[in-house]
């Protein structure tokens, strides 16, 4: 229906005070069609509200006049349709929304779990007046983030190198995410307390799984590895040297310089002169080839282990690793004064070879020249050059010097976020965080940040007056509750995150229950069982509710009253009590008698909750004796239906409530008026009773009391404020007639 | 509570929402098929999807074919003629009751008959059962109707034999023999039906227990075919109990917040039990228990993610405890060790017990 949606621009507004930038690039509208299923005319009355998430809610009403002629049941009132509106929100990495999903889902338990422990360690430093906090804590955030580390993909076996086919020399890895990327940062600087000793490594071990994919530069540079490593098999077959290829030392070098060592060692077993039938004449070629690869393969690195087909030989202490350090410089710098080196005819082999020692030597410029991205140099720097740097500070300045010898124009998202970390800038990596990762990733990254920083915490944690007296991580994880919840599938988790949120998470969750559609039966049911995990009983309460009145308006009475029951709302049961009032006194067919009866029924397992059901429930026994005794004649059922009758008049329960009121007061209370027509209708029903064939059914008192009764009714007819029921002139007069009738019988009887 | 050592178990993540899940009697010797009820939320499509099981380490399941229906599907059930194809029965939140025959050789749809939503009922269908030969469906809802449907070669014949106006809301059906079938609804209440004696149910139970339970909804009901007098029912508060027509005023409680004893380590669950089926998997210890007094194992999932086999006066034994809800499972009538089961964060598991 074009024309209805009006799109709103924001161009003349303020637009330094919205909250989310808004992109006016979209100026053309964007035309919906409603599917409403009604058959013109159609009124142009239409009611849009915002609905769940990106959907409008647009309800289209008939007008008035066309509803009375069209007495189609189905096009009564109109119709509510929902419009799903594009553009949903996925993270800008992730867009695929599934994928987000299951990494939504998957992040709840890792969360829930710190979050207890978290509410443990307080009560219980609370106990101890003390603090054991630190240790225990730290390992529990290394546990989470390694969780949630796990569900952003897997790390994937990096460039591994297989030696079977060589046309392959970087397997294709999953493709990791920046996202996983940053993650993995984050960890290696606040969760991973225990190796902080090993961080330049494990910048090493980052870099050579993100950087392939992640930075475009060095998309460009493995693309040409890829290729160098098919042109290395078809100049295998056609016997030529790969080695006369620039490109296949270009790309040694720079895999060396940001220490690939294992696919270094694999390039370099391709160069021709392990040839079989080469081995003869290039016999101190091949030594030499030979010797780099193994000083390369016996490079010392500091840290704990390697993983598996990593070359390299780890030293986890220091000093030891100084050791051999020095020897194996000390063996670099041997080979390259060695004499052999003039024994080596091919040109490109011995320059390349030589330049391949100088990156291991930490030549600055040679390591320059190999590198093209800063990080990358970065990287070469932690391996060739200054193995031992630790401190924010030192590798801050060691960052800045790096770029300065390879500026980019243009930073990707990752390495700001390596610089605000370097920087030691909580707002920095809080703001590229939600910059480029969207919510999910602040929502579960400030766990990291505060960890162990007490100056972060104090950032994070402190309530603020503009966030309206949230701290920032309260504020942050409230938007990712709202993200979640503008899901249809993923809402139910977002009470984890709200309930994790001290100042407005409670409230928020009361509104999101509050607007799902608990009129069908699953989502009542899931908020229930929402409700009783947070102890929101008045919420749950007024969930079913709203269930009870949706369903006894849509003629399921006895879905109705169940909710209702369960919510033990007793007003509204009252009302349908007093509802069923109504029948009493009319003539009902035998269907809807059925229905009445039972409503009773369903009613009556807690005659507690209805004033008047007992009532209700001698008045239905009476009834029902009487349509037997209408059946056929029985004189049993007969006496029943008389007991019944008594019963009713001498209710204790009923004086109070429904004779003194209709006897006494000014008839203005309900309940007394329909008391009153029930009277009438039952002296309609003794008529038959009374005039019962054979012998009274009633004996004097009996008859004494309905007659007392009647005497009752016909003063309290005198009084002006009467309502009449629509009863037959002469009722009354027959009734006393029987009733006299029968008086007479029973005293003759007795 | 025990919990069982699984042979295998594997999460199989998926892109939509599984709403219900079934493994498909075989087609041929070899495949083995699981039909899933599937919702996509992104494109709001509802489809019937045959997957080819591949049971290796981790488990393939491989999408055959696939049917798209216009609304959420409620009840998923599968059957199989006698020495025929077996056939798929859906209904949908929306009303419409559709009856798929697969195709043996592909395992594309071959046909589809179906009945169109606000005919069989106002509102959602809630509940669908068919009969073990495939040759009739009742269907139950909200509005309180119950309706008998009929699968012939010629389509589908349908015969409303109640209807109590909105008294009743229905949640639950089993058949339980050719003639006979239970249905479950509101406060836990079970009714009998027999085709025999119409007008209405031949017997009824309703919770005179204590408050809580009586308030429950029946999710769920399982007959088995060689005790047809005892109807197994499984509903709110991690309530399961089995109703026997010889004793119709004693529930036997088998799990639940009023088992009797006030000690809750009986109730497994505390929350809705979305699906109860009679366990056929037998190990050594489990046959040996087996007595015509006792009720036979169970297997139940809940939506506090529980997958647990009870069996009367014994410990629980858990399967799965899972973070978000199982909403349904499946148990592999040819090797009844296999249990397949659909999650509410969009995957399906599949487990092996040893």
């Amino acid at each position: 229906m074009p024309g209805l949606l009006t799109v709103y621009h924001p161009s003349g507004h303020d637009e330094s005070s919205a909250l989310v930038q808004f992109s006016s690039d979209s100026n053309t509208p964007i035309v919906y069609s409603l599917h409403h299923g009604l058959k013109s005319p159609i009124a142009p009355r239409l009611s849009i509200s915002w609905s769940r998430g990106n959907s409008l809610r647009v309800s289209v009403f008939r007008s008035p006049e066309t509803t009375e002629t069209v007495l189609d049941e189905v096009e009564v009132g109109g119709k509510v349709v929902e419009l799903k509106l594009s553009g949903e929100y996925v993270d800008s990495e992730i867009n695929d929304a599934a994928r987000w999903r299951r990494i939504a889902y998957g992040s709840v338990s890792p969360f829930a779990h710190l979050q207890n422990k978290k509410n443990a360690m307080a009560a219980l430093s609370e106990l101890r007046h003390s603090a054991p906090y630190d240790v225990d804590w730290s390992k529990y955030v290394l546990e989470y983030s390694k969780e949630i580390n796990s569900l952003l993909g897997s790390r994937g076996s990096s460039p591994t190198s297989l030696i079977e086919d060589p046309k392959t020399v970087l397997e294709n890895v999953e493709e990791p995410s920046s996202l996983k990327a940053a993650w993995e940062l984050l960890e290696i600087f606040y969760a991973d307390k225990q190796s902080q000793a090993w961080i330049p490594e494990q910048l090493v071990d980052w870099s050579a799984v993100m950087i392939v994919k992640v930075l475009p530069l060095f998309f460009s540079k493995t693309c040409n590895w890829r290729r160098g490593g098919e042109h290395l098999s078809v100049y295998d077959s056609s016997l030529q040297a790969v080695e006369d290829e620039p490109a296949y030392w270009q790309a040694i070098s720079s895999a060396l310089a940001v220490g690939w060592l294992d696919i270094v060692v694999k390039l370099l077993r391709l160069h021709g002169s392990y040839q079989l039938n080469q081995l003869g004449n290039r016999e101190t070629e091949n030594g030499l080839v030979e010797a780099v690869a193994v000083l390369i393969s016996k490079m010392p690195r500091m840290r704990a282990h390697l993983p598996d087909g990593k070359l390299g030989e780890c030293y986890y202490n220091k000093s030891d690793f100084i050791k051999a350090w020095e020897k194996w410089r000390a063996q670099i710098t041997k080979l390259d004064c060695s004499a052999f080196w003039l024994q080596c005819s091919h040109n490109h082999t011995r320059e390349n070879l030589k330049l391949l020692l100088q990156i291991m030597l930490g030549n600055t410029g040679t390591l320059s020249s190999a590198t093209f991205h800063w990080v990358e140099l970065y990287i070469a720097h932690f391996l060739y050059i200054s193995p031992f740097t630790s401190g924010l500070e030192s590798m801050h300045a060691l960052a800045q010097k790096c770029m300065q010898l390879k500026p980019t124009s243009s930073p990707h998202k990752l390495m700001r976020l390596i610089i605000g970390i370097l920087g030691e800038n909580t707002e920095v990596v809080l703001a590229e965080c939600s910059r480029s990762f969207g919510s999910w990733m602040i929502a579960h990254a400030t766990e990291l940040l505060t960890a162990g920083s007490i100056q972060a915490e104090i950032l994070l944690k402190e309530e603020r007056h503009n966030l309206g007296g949230v701290s920032i991580e309260e504020s942050h994880r409230l938007v990712y509750a709202q993200v979640l919840s503008s899901h249809a599938l993923t809402w139910q988790i977002a009470p984890i995150y709200l309930i994790s949120c001290v100042k407005h998470g409670v409230g928020l969750l009361e509104i999101l229950l509050y607007k799902q559609p608990v009129y069908h039966s699953q989502v009542l049911l899931k908020n229930i069982e929402i409700c009783r995990l947070y102890d929101l009983d008045s919420v749950s309460a007024n969930a079913m509710k709203i269930a009870g009145v949706h369903h006894w308006k849509h003629g399921r009475n006895g879905a109705g009253v169940f909710w209702l029951q369960q919510a033990g709302d007793e007003v509204r049961l009252n009302r349908i009590a007093q509802k069923l009032f109504d029948f009493v006194g009319k003539s009902i067919s035998d269907e809807s008698f059925e229905q009445w009866e039972g409503l009773i029924e369903l009613l009556g397992s807690e005659s507690r909750t209805a004033a008047g059901l007992e009532f209700l429930h001698k008045y239905r026994d009476f009834k029902k004796s009487l349509q037997q005794v209408q059946d056929g004649i029985l004189t049993d059922a007969a006496r029943k239906a008389g007991e019944a009758l008594i019963l009713l008049m001498k209710n204790p329960s009923t004086p109070q409530r429904f004779w003194l009121p209709l006897l006494y007061d000014s008839n203005s209370n309900p309940k007394g008026r329909r008391i009153e027509e029930v009277l009438n209708h039952f002296c309609d029903l003794q008529l038959k009773l009374l005039n019962w064939q054979g012998r009274p059914l009633l004996n004097v008192s009996q008859t004494n009391l309905l007659l007392n009764k009647l005497q009752e009714l016909s003063v309290a007819r005198l009084r002006p404020d009467f309502v009449e029921v629509g009863m037959p002139a002469g009722a009354l007069s027959s009734v006393r007639v029987a009733l006299a009738t029968n008086l007479g019988r029973a005293i003759l009887e007795e | 509570m025990a919990t069982e050592t699984l042979k295998q178990f594997h999460r199989l993540p998926q892109s939509t929402y599984v709403d219900a899940l079934r493994f498909l009697p075989p087609l041929s010797a070899f495949d083995r098929y699981v039909v899933v009820a599937s919702f996509n939320s992104d494109s709001d499509e509802t489809s019937i999807e045959i997957h080819a099981l591949n049971p290796s380490t981790p488990p393939i399941l491989t999408l055959q074919s696939s049917f798209t229906l216009s609304s959420r599907i409620s009840s998923l059930k599968v059957a199989q003629k006698s020495l025929q194809n077996p056939l798929i029965a859906a209904s949908t939140f929306a009303g419409s009751l559709h009856v798929l025959f697969p195709n043996p050789i592909d395992v594309s749809f071959e046909s589809e008959v179906s009945i169109p939503e606000k005919t069989l009922h106002l509102g959602p269908i809630t509940c669908l059962d068919l009969q073990e030969n495939g040759s009739a469906c009742v269907s139950v809802g909200e509005d309180g109707r119950v309706n008998l449907i009929s699968v012939g070669d010629s389509g589908l014949d349908y015969r409303r034999i109640f209807d109590s106006k909105g008294l009743v809301s229905y949640t639950a059906s089993r058949w339980a023999s050719p003639t006979e079938f239970a249905t479950g609804g509101l406060g836990n209440s079970l009714q009998w039906w027999d085709q025999r004696r119409p007008g209405g149910p031949v017997s009824q139970f309703k919770g005179n227990w204590s408050q809580g339970a009586a308030s429950g909804v029946v999710h769920s009901i399982d007959i088995h075919p060689s005790r047809k007098h005892t109807c197994l029912a499984g509903g709110s508060y991690g309530t399961v109990f089995a109703w026997d027509l010889r004793r119709p005023q004693q529930p036997i409680v088998l799990s639940g917040i009023d088992a009797g004893e006030p000690m809750s380590s009986s109730s497994i669950s505390e929350s809705e039990v979305w699906e109860v089926q009679y366990d056929t998997f037998m190990s050594a210890s489990n046959r040996a228990n087996i007595s015509s007094e006792r009720v036979l194992p169970v297997m139940i999932c809940s939506e506090d993610g529980i997958l647990a086999v009870i069996k009367q006066g014994d410990e629980p034994t858990e399967l799965l405890a899972e973070n978000c809800a199982i909403n349904s499972f499946d148990i592999d009538r040819q090797n009844p060790s296999d249990v397949i089961c659909s999650h509410e964060w969009e995957s399906i598991a599949f487990l092996t017990r040893a």
